[in-house]
């Protein structure tokens, strides 16, 4: 809200700066979160007469005036094609300072002396009003300083009054509260009118409690015309556009009391008479803001005898809006139920001034005051003679005064305040009544916001200070803090991906359709948005890995060549009412494994199996991991399978339930996030589903300190032969003194046959007790070759 | 050339004295590089070397001529075994620095790097809040990101029609009366009807707001929600809990400011400040030329809430706060636009390390 200094001091009596008002308002909770100084920006500017124009010799956009400041004579260069002899003006004098710490100085223009500048209104960083200098009225002295004739300088704050404080949205307003507060009197409101026995018109309400009090006063024979300065200079203060003396003056009492006032053209209503009523379907409403609405069933709307003619509590309409032409006003003074005006604009969208009051809750008790007060000054600029206002009132129920005591309050704050400064403080707030340190206290009307003693503690803890409560440690007995099983494991997933060398990124949960179609997602079963920012942000996501790869091709683009990345976060699916939301983890990884691109050979690039090691590693320790290529129909289903390459793709399940996945990129959604050549390999978990696994403790087992047989074999195999089948066949022979089975070479080409490959493993026992013999370790290895012939058809490569 | 073992003093002697002077004649000390040093050594003391044959004819000998020949024969041994150590250690000394040059590397070519990993700042941020809370006491709490009028507004004394909704512009599900949680003071809510008190809960998460994209909004951001509910609980130990917080996040020389203000759930409310820690409180850009930076809200827990949820708000009561975490994660690492978390973007992400994890 803007609030104007100066309008303030109407209201109270304030010595202190702006600086100084601005730190008491913060201890009140108001923050002052603007300053703008108004008035002259300029210094050394007098009124002055222009005595003689003539053509400047040596130049032809110019001209040599002289110029009468009252006292002397000067000359003066002036390139405005509107300056002539006769008129006003204002004359920068030498040593004058402009806006924009220009200093006016003599000198020669074009060979001709000049004294001083004849200035334009955009000189003196006044709104402009027309081109070239400004003419001024010829009523002022010679010589009077301009910035004088412009009114008193102001400084309009804006101040951020929250939501529960309706009763300061006004200069009397945060008066009362800083007057409260100050332990100063609030200066007494003017006022008083009269007003003859004439009836206004007759009001109906047809919802007492939407609103519980109408009071509507006809004015005649009004002459509305421009506002008077005072008034103007007002309403400009706090960035209000002056429209007529009346309308003027409804908004200038809304800001100086907080009441919200409405004048109709009493001759725009048809039927001569008010309907506070809802609205019916159909209805429309052409708006002060020349906007129609179409207004929704059931909104509270003032109407004559046809149609609504205002949004109660909103705004007007332009049909009835008072002009210059309007000679019979109908003044509206009313309290609206704050539920009713949030409705009205919410529904509509449209907000006002008024509205905003309202809607907070504005003061039921103002409305006639108000009114009577607006009446009075509309009598004063436009004339007329008011008649008896015809009030719509519905009985109120009675507020209960707020019952606590002292220590209650002590308590809530963990204060120590004496009885006396407590009691103080409340009674300068509203009305205290009650014996020792029982307290009843009764809020004003204007103050909603009261009703427990919690408030009665907020009111006593802001007026003695927050900074006068001690700093306490909560005297409990605590329990020992835990954490989540989701946050354990959480922690435990990214301390091994960052060991793993992937950076954490972080996307938004929400995405578009075009990018789920881009992953081959459907948006079918996805919980969507109502009420989208943006089509990009329609659908919750399936899947982290749209986000991902999202990600990759923007660093991609951007000069990097490896990108490592992991997300946890939530997605999302329909489930019948409900959204079932789920953790999971997902990552990528694309490029050079290391940053050592001048040792090529050691820089291999990230494929399917630094993937496959990263989900291993995650689900160590989670129980026993079977591993299903993706097109496998036991593979079971995930959100994010259809990204995954069919064919290149492992899925892990633990105890037949699937855990995570890990594959190449779908050619089709590599392609569309330019990764076609990139051979990206993703990965997919649920980490849920890892949370609520029970990791088991690693427990130490024990090693030979003796030495071990290692054996190295080539075989040959047929190329479809998958490498687990040949670790199985090992196992199967169950030597008990094999230790390991290390597979260290791939070999397909030249000395093997089309159809074979050849594969290298280095076969390594021991045992625990003793050092085994040659012959132990022959034996061991013809049961192996012998084994892996007759079930693998393997030979050993000559 | 007498090759035959010795067996008698007289033909031991002579061979000795043979091999004495062959010794000498080789000269191991000598030798020029270690192959040759190497023959020398095999040639006398190789498994059949001619020293080592000569101590092994000993054995051939009488008593009396072993105890009388046995310590010349091991002298002879021992000083050239000396020698050939000598002559080894100088000629390798002499070979390593030869090979102390011409092995040299380009010491200054760039590290090879294992590719590092690095948590979000927005992770360490939220985790160093919670660490500091959990260290007092609070246990990890959360809740739905989708939520329900009743938690997200309602429970919490924001009924609908209130002004307090203005500042949570809200997304709402299509065909469902669920929406995504505007602040994580759903967990509040949650948390008192999980459990029982006394409780001391932390509750951080990620919110929506439906707001358009700027450098200080984000219509996804990140919150730590705090509750504590026992007997007795005042604004005052709300004040101690946040400063002891707030001085162990920025240190302990930290001040604080406690100023009124307002949320339905709450009452007393209050904003918390620091004192500027890019200027010495004289104002800069950071503090927008205040001195303090505004950094969290709280208060004492409204006892309507804590009727909603069925509790006896005679018996207890609480306070509550709400931390943005990307606002403290901008102060602490001096990002200027939001959006910068949310981009991914490696040049970024990689100016931040896990340390505080």
């Amino acid at each position: 809200m803007k609030v104007s200094y100066n309008w303030l001091k109407e209201h109270l009596d304030l010595d202190l700066t702006v600086e100084a008002l601005s730190v008491q308002m913060l201890k009140l909770g108001f923050e002052v979160a603007g300053h703008q100084r108004l008035g002259p920006a300029f210094t050394g500017v007098v009124v002055a007469k222009v005595v003689s124009r003539e053509k400047h010799p040596n130049a032809d956009k110019l001209s040599v005036c002289v110029v009468d400041d009252g006292a002397t004579k000067w000359n003066v260069v002036c390139g405005a094609p509107n300056v002539g002899a006769g008129q006003t003006v204002a004359y920068a004098r030498i040593g004058a300072v402009l806006p924009g710490n220009f200093k006016i100085e003599g000198r020669k223009l074009r060979g001709v002396e000049s004294q001083g500048m004849i200035c334009s209104r955009s000189e003196l960083g006044l709104p402009k009003d027309a081109d070239g200098i400004w003419i001024l009225d010829q009523g002022p002295a010679l010589g009077a300083d301009v910035g004088s004739l412009l009114g008193p300088a102001d400084d309009v704050l804006e101040v951020e009054i929250t939501p529960n404080r309706p009763d300061c949205l006004s200069h009397r307003g945060l008066a009362r509260e800083l007057a409260a507060y100050l332990r100063t009197e609030l200066k007494p409101l003017g006022g008083g009118m009269m007003e003859s026995t004439a009836a206004s018109l007759p009001v109906t309400v047809e919802d007492g409690k939407a609103c519980p009090f109408y009071g509507a006063r006809l004015i005649a024979g009004v002459t509305v015309g421009e506002s008077p300065a005072w008034l103007k200079t007002k309403l400009e203060a706090i960035g209000l556009r002056p429209i007529n003396s009346v309308v003027d003056v409804t908004n200038y009492v809304l800001h100086d009391i907080g009441q919200p006032l409405h004048a109709f053209d009493a001759d725009q209503l048809a039927g001569s008479k008010i309907v506070v009523r809802r609205s019916k379907a159909g209805e429309k409403l052409l708006a002060l803001d020349h906007k129609t609405y179409d207004l929704p069933e059931g909104l509270l709307v003032i109407a004559d005898a046809k149609k609504p003619v205002a949004l109660a509590g909103v705004m007007g309409g332009e049909e009835t809006a008072v002009t210059t032409a309007t000679k019979r006003i109908i003044l509206e003074g009313a309290y609206f139920n704050p539920a009713e005006a949030r409705k009205s604009s919410q529904k509509t969208r449209l907000r006002s001034d008024s509205s905003y009051r309202f809607e907070r809750g504005a003061d039921p008790e103002a409305p006639r005051a108000a009114a009577d007060r607006a009446a009075a000054l509309i009598l004063q600029l436009a004339g007329g003679s008011a008649a008896k206002p015809t009030e719509a009132v519905a009985p109120r129920q009675a507020r209960a005064p707020i019952r606590a005591d002292v220590s209650a309050i002590n308590a809530i704050l963990g204060a120590d305040f004496p009885a006396q400064a407590v009691k103080e403080v409340l009674a300068s707030i509203g009305d205290l009544n009650g014996a020792g340190a029982e307290l009843s206290f009764m809020a004003p009307s204007w103050r909603r916001d009261l009703e427990t003693a919690n408030d009665l503690a907020e009111e006593t803890g802001r007026f003695l200070g927050y900074d006068n409560i001690p700093y306490r440690m909560a005297p409990i007995a605590a329990k020992a803090a835990r954490l989540t099983l989701i946050e354990t494991a959480s922690r435990r997933v990214r301390a091994r991906l960052t060991a793993l060398g992937l950076c954490e990124a972080y996307n938004y949960d929400l995405l578009s359709e075009k990018a789920l179609a881009a992953c081959r997602l459907s948006a079918d079963g996805q919980p969507q948005v109502a009420n989208p920012l943006s089509e990009d942000w329609a659908v919750l996501r399936s899947s982290l890995l749209p986000g991902l790869l999202k990600n990759a091709q923007y660093n991609l683009g951007r000069g990097a060549d490896a990108v490592r990345f992991f997300e946890l976060g939530k997605t999302y699916a329909l489930r019948g009412k409900a959204v079932d939301e789920v953790w999971r983890v997902a990552g990528i990884l694309l490029g050079p494994v290391l940053d050592a691109r001048w040792q090529a050979a050691r820089s291999p690039r990230a494929s399917f199996y630094d993937a496959k090691a990263i989900i291993e590693d995650l689900l160590e320790k989670s129980g026993a991991v079977a591993w299903v290529q993706l097109s496998e129909r036991s593979a079971g289903r995930a959100a994010s399978d259809p990204l995954f390459h069919p064919i290149n793709s492992l899925r892990a399940l633990i105890n037949n339930v699937p855990i995570g996945t890990v594959g190449l990129l779908h050619p089709r959604v590599a392609r569309a996030y330019d990764l076609g050549r990139e051979d990206a390999v993703v990965f997919d978990a649920d980490l849920d589903g890892l949370a609520g696994r029970k990791t088991t403790a690693s427990r130490f087992q024990e090693f030979s300190a003796l030495p071990v047989s290692r054996r190295d074999l080539a075989l040959v195999l047929d190329k479809s032969t998958p490498y687990k089948d040949l670790e199985a066949v090992i196992r199967s022979c169950r030597i008990e003194a094999l230790q390991d089975i290390l597979l260290f070479d791939v070999y397909e080409g030249k000395n093997i046959a089309a159809d074979k490959k050849s594969l290298a493993i280095r076969l390594t026992f021991g045992r625990l007790e003793r050092t085994l013999t040659d012959a132990e370790v022959n034996v061991a290895v013809e049961t192996i070759i012998a084994a892996l012939g007759r079930k693998l058809g393997a030979s050993l490569r000559g | 050339m007498e090759r035959e073992a010795p067996t008698t003093r007289a033909a031991w002697e002579r061979s000795c004295a043979r091999i004495e002077s062959a010794l000498r004649e080789a000269g191991a000390a000598a030798a020029e590089d270690l192959p040759k040093l190497e023959e020398v050594r095999v040639r006398f003391l190789g498994r059949k070397g001619e020293l080592t044959e000569l101590l092994k004819s000993l054995k051939d000998l009488s008593i009396e001529d072993r105890r009388a020949l046995g310590p010349k024969a091991q002298g002879l041994k021992a000083s050239f075994e000396a020698a050939v150590g000598a002559r080894r250690a100088a000629l390798e000394d002499a070979s390593d620095a030869a090979s102390l040059e011409t092995d040299a590397l380009d010491l200054t070519l760039p590290a090879v790097r294992a590719p590092r990993g690095r948590l979000h700042p927005l992770t360490t941020t939220l985790h160093e809040i919670a660490r500091i809370f959990q260290l007092m006491g609070y246990s990890w709490a959360e809740g739905p990101f989708v939520e329900d009028e009743r938690h997200n507004f309602t429970a919490l004394n924001i009924p609908e029609d209130h002004p307090a909704r203005d500042s949570h512009d809200t997304f709402y599900l299509q065909d469902l009366p669920l929406l995504l949680r505007t602040h994580t003071s759903t967990v509040q809510i949650r948390a008192l009807e999980s459990s029982r008190p006394p409780l001391r809960v932390v509750c951080p998460g990620r919110v929506f707001r439906h707001e358009q994209l700027d450098a200080t909004h984000s219509a996804v951001f990140h919150q730590v929600e705090g509750l504590v509910v026992d007997e007795g609980v005042g604004f005052a130990d709300l004040k101690g809990h946040l400063q002891a917080f707030l001085q162990q996040l920025l240190g302990t020389s930290t001040k604080t400011r406690f100023r009124p203000s307002y949320f339905p759930f709450t009452e007393p409310s209050t904003e918390v400040d620091v004192q500027c820690f890019f200027c010495p409180g004289s104002g800069c850009p950071s503090c927008k030329h205040t001195g303090w930076i505004e950094i969290l809200g709280a208060g004492v827990v409204n006892p309507v809430v804590l009727k909603s949820v069925g509790y006896d708000e005679k018996k207890w009561s609480g306070f509550a706060f709400g931390i943005g975490v990307e606002r403290v994660a901008m102060l602490l690492h001096g990002v200027r636009d939001l959006r910068d978390f949310y981009t991914n973007d490696l040049r970024f992400l990689k100016q931040f390390d896990e340390s505080l994890l």
